[in-house]
């Protein structure tokens, strides 16, 4: 028993949230040799070594539960019986439990543990299969990284994911594993690791997936599981009769527009099926659940109950702020980096009332205990009394949750500044929450990305008896929908297969207005992806994979940032802040920008930095300029030296060798030259870190565009909103439009890029209600999939597809009314 | 997803198919095939030579250049007549698809078979017709040879472009890329499957192989 517990937790200690260390950074391996199929997993090897961890877990979970049930006289154990030792008095553990004969008789007796124990059975075979099959993998890995990418297993661990990347397209080159191109682009390789997982985003992120609900006394709730995950993949992807043929392309007649009804109606009858089942196995995985949630969270809530009150990352969070083509790794390490802040974001809103009964609480319940234990110091025997020990146990839980809605005394709360910092780490916020960051709606919204764990491991329980219906009732609605999403949004990319032309990241096609892409897009509103997905996804993969070069609209789109990026950095170094409109709002706002937070990441703690200044100024004279550059930038914001920032910003030691970047792609502006792979040519002298602080700049320069982009995107719907309001100024002379924009703000305007089930108030922004009335207009059209209205011919192809059909980029899904004539053509060959 | 796919398509009368499939498989096997290695010493071999032969069709005008190995041809004859026997059994309107497709081995241990990972695949989709009278049939009969024709530079046009072939192997490894069986000519390992139907489901192996490797992710 010793030997489950150690096991048991080890594994606990990978569920923490703590940031990952270097460690996480390797564990995405592609399971490449294949070298002929070439497609690659990501493939933490973490899993296969965790597996024979997880198997013996199952079976103590299975045999421990049957005999605690059965096999132990709890009437000699809570002494309502008495023993008769000859020697002694003591009772001792071997007298509670039952002779084996009389244990396995029990057992045999007892049908619903031989039910449970069958089921567990079946279910640990599946994984033995499971495991074996991960050990030929792994095993098959191995080799391919040991002769193919010719890393041995000593030094994997010293590689990064970027520097693994940078050998399969070199191998490419030799090897040619895929046979369709000379050349493998870095967008290839994680078009193929995370083909399905982009198709999710996509998916969250056009609000397709019913994860979101109005309920009647809980108001907006998002619910998003394991289960229904695993669910959902099912249908779309590898389930038998899924949308997709194998693992790279969707089936044939899914991409023609000829048959949609008919498909929508198979697809809804599948997933009447599938929740069916669901609801079938629901008392088998429920209790699954139940035992596996007691195990292994009971003994962590026992040693620290405060984790329960702790806060992570919501699964429909990870997939709201994932990037397009954005790895696991890269992503927990996003989200990590913004743990700290968010949860100092969610420790603002505490309710005073609550605060002081919490801490007349802890006051009553410390007293007590206080008692209690001086008490047992003094006299051994107090603990011997009936509940003494358990009313100490209580207590002490007690007094620890009460202490963890008391705020720290010491702390300064500022949570537009705090956002501001989230903001630069998950990259992705609705615009309603800027300049609403002390409201409690925003708050709730955010809770729904970065819930209780409390929360989530009650939601994973609650997710067997609720997914089926969810499953029946809401995602059969939404099959028409599906249907028409995978068929506009997929494209044969040769050489890897069907992916969401969402991941393609391609500005033209799937940008929005409203993100800097304005004149750039030609994409209908049904083809935009909400919340500048487009742009920040490429962005970050840019910065990410500096030697990948994107298709022409897209390397425009970035040079054109970061030249405005670094305009606007020297501008502040001139003193001319004037120039630009950000910095005219900079002023005008004054406490919410993110210069501060820029000039921050800059800078780094001052002490550090102006040693590491110098140091830099020996080796480089550019840098001088950067200093001053971000000294100015500096003294801009006064802010800047808040401790919230600081203390939220562990990582801020490193970003500072970004300065010697800066300067130097400042020298070369307007080149869209990436400043990053200037400065790993400058940071040779760090040696061997170079990889690790390059990750590093990335992670930080991505978060400098990020707030950048926020703003700009601000700016730009401002000035729309402005501009809007000055024309009905003009044209019904209404008095109190002046203020319109003041106004909507106050009105805690919500915008349409957040999946809200709620109608946005805001009346000035016409543009953004017509648009969303537009889409709600749309979707209401092609919703009821199975109406009779549906199947009249003139009813269009699903949201938009004539937009879709006109804006197709020549490498989209070949649209098959040319197939669908292709009987036709046969015909007219015969004579 | 890793193999270049060509597609043909013809529309022939019933007793044209066994020729005009003959005609299209030796085509394309033709230009796959090389001589038979003869191995001398440690890195070096010879290569044989492949003798061609004209075949004259009986019932299409035209002529076509396949390799003069009779081994080959009946293997080839072979599977076209269960193809042909199937497109006649099948209640179906005459459509089927025969498609070769060129493979390499991957030698696994002792539990697992051998993996073929294909790199070329040529599907040949046919669409039987049925014509009415002799006059009808000798204009399909000129027809159907001069389709073939422009279907033998369309493969010989792909077969020319310079694409990816499997590297030329060590002795030890020959067999893992050419089919060393026949004895006067040696072709890329190659398969012949065809279908009737055009059913495509996801088939059973794919899904438990997926149902095997993610399962609940507890």
């Amino acid at each position: 028993m010793a030997h489950f517990d150690t096991e048991y937790q080890r594994l606990e200690a990978s569920y923490s949230d703590s940031p990952p260390g270097e460690e996480n950074l390797l564990v995405h391996v592609p399971e490449g040799s294949k070298l002929h199929a070439g497609h690659f997993y990501e493939k933490p090897q973490e899993k296969t070594i965790t597996c024979p961890i997880f198997f013996r877990q199952l079976v103590f979970v299975v045999a421990f539960t049957v005999f605690l049930v059965n096999c132990v006289d709890y009437d000699i154990l809570f002494a309502n019986k008495f023993v008769n030792h000859t020697d002694s008095s003591k009772v001792t553990l071997p007298d509670a439990i039952l002779p084996v004969d009389v244990c396995s008789a029990r057992i045999r007796h007892n049908v619903f543990v031989i039910f449970i124990i069958l089921i567990s059975g079946v279910f640990w075979l599946h994984r033995l299969v499971k495991f074996m099959y991960n050990i030929c993998c792994y095993w098959e890995i191995r080799s391919f990284f040991i002769n193919a990418l010719k890393v041995s297993m000593a030094d994997l661990p010293y590689f990064t994911w970027q520097e693994v990347q940078a050998r399969i397209v070199e191998i490419q080159k030799e090897h040619q594993i895929c046979i369709h191109k000379k050349e493998l682009t870095e967008l290839d390789i994680y078009h193929r690791i995370l083909r399905f997982k982009n198709y999710m985003v996509a998916m969250v992120n056009k609000s397709l997936l019913p994860v979101r609900f109005h309920l009647p006394l809980l108001g907006d709730t998002v619910f998003y599981t394991r289960g229904l995950k695993y669910n959902f993949e099912l249908i779309f992807f590898w389930g038998p009769g899924s949308l997709f043929e194998n693992e790279w392309s969707l089936k044939a007649e899914y991409k023609r527009g000829g048959n949609r009804l008919e498909l929508a109606d198979r697809l809804s009858s599948r997933i009447l099926w599938i929740g069916i089942a669901n609801l079938l196995l629901c008392p088998v995985i429920l209790i699954w659940q139940i035992l596996y949630a007691f195990f292994s969270h009971m003994e962590v809530i026992k040693r620290e109950p405060g984790s329960l009150g702790a806060r992570c990352w919501s699964l429909y969070g990870r997939f709201y702020l994932r990037h397009f083509n954005e790895l696991d790794h890269e992503l927990m390490s996003r989200l990590s980096k913004g743990y700290k802040a968010s949860s100092k974001y969610m420790n603002c809103f505490m309710s005073p009332l609550l605060t002081v009964v919490a801490k007349n609480v802890a006051f009553f319940a410390g007293s007590i205990l206080a008692v209690l234990i001086a008490l047992t110091i003094y006299d051994e025997d107090v603990l011997a009394v009936e509940h003494v020990l358990s009313s100490i146990t209580l207590l002490g839980v007690g007094i620890t949750v009460c202490r963890s809605f008391i705020p720290d005394k010491h702390m300064v709360f500022c949570p537009e500044q705090l956002l501001k910092v989230i903001l630069a780490h998950i990259h992705y916020m609705p615009d309603h929450w800027q300049g609403n960051a002390h409201r409690y709606e925003t708050r709730d919204e955010f809770a729904q990305l970065f819930q209780y764990k409390a929360g989530f491991i009650l939601e994973e329980l609650l997710s067997p008896v609720i997914t089926p219906f969810i499953l029946i009732f809401c995602l059969r609605r939404k099959s028409l929908e599906i249907i028409d999403f995978f068929r506009n949004f997929t494209v044969d990319v040769v050489g890897v297969g069907d992916t969401c032309s969402f991941a393609q990241m391609d500005v033209r096609q799937h940008g929005h207005p409203a993100w800097m892409s304005a004149g750039k897009t030609e994409a209908s509103i049904y083809q935009q992806a909400e919340d500048g997905k487009t742009e920040l996804s490429l962005m970050h993969f840019a910065i990410t994979n500096p030697h990948w070069q994107p298709p022409r609209e897209s390397t425009h789109f970035i040079s054109q940032l970061k030249e405005k990026v670094h305009r606007e950095t020297s501008g502040g170094q001139q003193g001319v802040l004037t120039d630009h409109p950000v910095f005219t709002t900079t002023h005008s706002q004054s406490d919410s920008e993110p210069h501060s937070l820029i000039a921050n990441l800059l800078m780094g703690p001052p002490s550090l930095s102006s040693l590491h200044l110098g140091r830099d100024g020996s080796i480089h004279p550019v840098s001088v300029g950067a200093s001053e550059g971000a000294s100015a930038l500096r003294s801009l914001s006064p802010m800047s030296s808040s401790i919230n920032l600081r203390g939220s910003y562990p990582s801020a030691r490193l970003p500072q060798p970004d300065q010697p970047a800066l300067a130097a792609s400042r020298a070369m502006t307007g080149s869209g030259t990436d400043a990053r792979t200037i400065s790993s040519g400058s940071s040779v002298w760090e040696g061997q870190l170079t990889s690790m602080v390059l990750s590093e700049y990335a992670s930080t320069e991505m978060s400098i565009h990020a707030v950048y982009m926020h703003e700009m995107h601000k700016q730009q719907s401002q000035d729309e909103m402005s501009r809007h309001t000055w024309y009905r100024q003009e044209s019904d002379e209404s008095s109190e439009s002046v203020n319109e924009d003041l106004e909507s703000t106050r009105n805690f305007p919500r915008s349409n890029t957040f999946p809200c089930t709620t109608t946005p108030h805001q009346e000035g922004a016409a543009h953004h209600s017509s648009r969303q009335q537009r889409r709600h207009g749309g979707t209401a059209d092609f919703v009821p999939g199975s109406s009779r209205v549906q199947r009249t011919p003139r009813v269009p192809m699903g949201g938009w597809s004539e937009d879709a059909r006109t804006g197709r980029h020549h490498d989209t899904v070949p649209e098959e009314g040319s197939e669908d004539e292709l009987p036709p053509r046969i015909h007219k060959l015969h004579f | 997803m890793n193999c270049r796919s060509e597609v043909l398509e013809v529309s022939v009368e019933g007793r044209q198919v066994d020729e005009a499939m003959l005609a299209l498989l030796h085509t394309i096997l033709l230009h796959r095939s090389t001589g038979k290695f003869h191995y001398k010493k440690e890195g070096t071999y010879s290569i044989g030579t492949v003798g061609t032969l004209d075949v004259d069709c009986d019932f299409i005008d035209f002529t076509f250049v396949r390799v003069s190995s009779d081994e080959l041809d009946r293997v080839i004859r072979k599977a076209v007549a269960e193809f042909k026997d199937g497109l006649g059994n099948s209640g179906n309107d005459g459509m089927g698809q025969i498609s070769l497709e060129f493979y390499q081995k991957k030698k696994s241990r002792w539990p697992f078979s051998d993996e073929c990972i294909p790199w070329e695949v040529w599907s040949i989709k046919v669409n039987v017709v049925n014509l009415a009278n002799e006059q009808e049939r000798q204009i399909c009969r000129e027809k159907v040879g001069e389709k073939l024709g422009e279907k033998v530079i369309n493969i010989v046009e792909v077969i020319n472009r310079h694409e990816y072939l499997p590297k030329m192997p060590t002795q030890s490894e020959v067999d893992n890329v050419f089919d060393t069986s026949l004895k006067d000519v040696q072709p890329y390992l190659y398969k012949i499957t065809f279908q009737i139907t055009d059913s495509m489901g996801t088939s059973v192996s794919t899904t438990m192989r997926r149902l095997i490797k993610d399962t609940l992710a507890l």
